[in-house]
């Protein structure tokens, strides 16, 4: 071909690519439309050890898992709010991710709603999503939102009020933990869940280690509350062996102290006696500062 | 000293430059421009990591690519335009015309590298101004990524020496993803219960060059902070790796007939 005829053609050149380009669009709809129903059904991880991946990325594992991480997030996006949404992929991948890059802490929090939301919002799998955290953990020991995302997976889904405290705990220990609103939530949980005694030590240490007045006075009140909490349970004790002896319940302390079962009217920690309720049980009286809100 | 390497390191440099081997940069920032505004819309918490991940990864990435498909050929090229003979009937040593060579190389892998990774600082702007303290990780792991490059150079300059490009080409990647799996090598051995072969795994592991060592990308994502010793300790041994290659290199092309 002389370069005439090169120069003639070369026109041709800007009509003819848009329009293959065009043919070849029309024809991958076309494909994609024969295949489609076939991809839907292909929801499946080709490999599914994150160790072998992380070997086989050649060094690059930390980008490797941020694609993971994005597929994750499109899984659980693409699949949310679907009434017989399924999410068998999301623990697997989760895992791919997290041992490829063991320091993507927005993988383990982020993962740990993903798995635990109750269906058709999530897998509704707590104890996986407590396993991954756990993991997390193990991975990051100094990341204290870790162990803040525990408290909360063992105090709102598992109502495990004993092992949610000792997770605050943790978390309030770490470094630059807001300790303070930690130790609050763990000895508050640790009441909830009747741990007197943990609650009590958390406070104590708490009143001990802060300089802040307010939360010194806020530690102090909740001591007492505890206090009277375990004189009440204590009380109520000596209450019903009265109603043994004289087969009849105490409407006072008096009662109690007069058939020489005390020795005299119990005071609560403010110096304010305690009084027996309606129900026959003892109670702090209505003129205690102890339990009244803050002022 | 001979000015002779320095020479032959800037006409290095100026070849690689004519053959638009700094085109790559115009792909590293369009890569980067699209990751920083697309990572946002498709995932969760990650725009910042993946940045320097992606970054990270693309100046490796790229730059053995560089190093060793300009590596292989940096020698042959030369066999097969006839222009060493006449570069050799000058007053220049063999040794001096490889270490031309390879700074050459170095350099345009340096220049590069610079370039991306003001892409790099430019995107990572886009997404999370201002710069914070562990940024500086990312700067380290630039530094480590160069130390790599160097000794993977000096690997393909070696091969170039006595081989064509496409088994060059091979035996470099070979070395390369060897020296990756280094650990992975002596881990076997002590898997086994044979003495033997724990012994040789542990040589083998001493001999390949440890690329392990030059990986800081997941540190720099995490803006944890790299140890000095451990700069310095790299350092040391990328210098004295790429010493021993050079001088194999130096030693083979020295002997090689070249009629």
């Amino acid at each position: 071909m002389n370069p005439t005829t090169s120069s003639r053609s070369l026109w041709k050149a800007p009509v003819a690519i848009p329009l293959l380009l065009a043919a070849a669009a029309f024809l991958q709809s076309r494909i994609d439309a024969q295949t489609r129903s076939e991809a839907v059904q292909k929801e499946e991880l080709l490999v599914r050890s994150g160790t072998l991946l992380k070997k086989l990325s050649l060094g690059y594992d930390p980008l490797l898992a941020d694609i993971y991480w994005t597929r994750v997030v499109q899984y659980y996006g693409s699949r949310i709010g679907e009434r017989d949404a399924h999410f068998d992929l999301l623990a697997p991948l989760l895992n791919i991710t997290t041992t490829l890059d063991p320091h993507l802490v927005v993988a383990y929090r982020f993962g740990a709603i993903f798995l635990s939301e109750p269906k058709p919002a999530g897998a509704g799998r707590t104890d996986l999503a407590v396993d991954l955290v756990k993991r997390g953990i193990a991975a990051n020991p100094g990341e204290w939102r870790l162990n803040y995302d525990l408290g909360v997976l063992y105090y709102w889904r598992l109502k495990d009020y004993h092992d949610a405290a000792a997770a605050f705990l943790a978390a309030s220990n770490q470094p630059n933990a807001p300790y303070v609103m930690l130790k609050l939530a763990a000895a508050g949980i640790a009441q909830k869940g009747g741990s007197i005694e943990t609650s009590r030590m958390i406070f104590a240490e708490l009143y001990e280690s802060t300089n802040d007045p307010k939360v010194r006075k806020t530690a102090l009140k909740e001591l007492r509350a505890l206090k009277a909490q375990e004189d009440e349970i204590q009380l109520d004790k000596v209450i019903q062996q009265y109603e043994k002896l004289f087969g009849r319940k105490a409407t006072s302390m008096l009662d109690l102290v007069n058939a020489r079962l005390l020795p005299g009217v119990p005071l609560d920690p403010a110096g304010i006696p305690y009084v027996i309720g309606p129900d026959g049980k003892c109670r702090l009286n209505p003129k205690s500062p102890i339990g009244a809100p803050e002022r | 000293m001979s000015v002779m390497p320095g020479v032959v390191a800037i006409n290095t440099f100026r070849e690689a430059v004519r053959d638009r081997v700094l085109y790559n940069l115009v792909f590293f920032g369009l890569m980067m421009m699209g990751a920083a505004i697309l990572v946002g819309q498709v995932s969760i918490g990650i725009n910042r990591l993946v940045i320097i991940n992606l970054g990270l990864s693309a100046i490796s990435v790229i730059g053995l690519v560089m190093a060793v498909f300009i590596g292989v050929g940096l020698i042959y090229r030369e066999m097969e335009k006839r222009t060493l003979y006449s570069l050799l009937a000058r007053p220049v040593r063999r040794w001096e015309f490889l270490a031309g060579k390879y700074a050459g190389l170095l350099l345009t892998l340096l220049v590069n590298t610079s370039f991306m990774t003001i892409g790099l600082a430019v995107a990572l702007y886009y997404v999370g101004r201002p710069f914070v303290r562990a940024d500086l990780t990312a700067l380290v792991a630039i530094y480590f990524i160069l130390l790599e490059l160097a000794l993977v150079t000096a690997i393909a300059l070696f091969f170039s020496c006595f081989s064509s490009p496409m088994l060059s080409t091979l035996f470099t990647l070979a070395v390369y993803v060897t020296g990756i799996f280094a650990g992975d090598i002596r881990d076997f051995g002590a898997l086994t219960k044979s003495p033997a072969v724990q012994a040789f795994t542990r040589v083998l592991y001493y001999l390949v060059p440890n690329f392990h060592n030059f990986n800081a990308i997941a540190a720099a994502g995490h803006g944890e902070r790299v140890p000095l010793a451990l700069i310095w300790q790299n350092t040391l041994y990328a210098i004295v790796y790429a010493s021993v290659v050079l001088v194999a290199a130096s030693a083979v092309f020295g002997r090689r007939n070249l009629k």
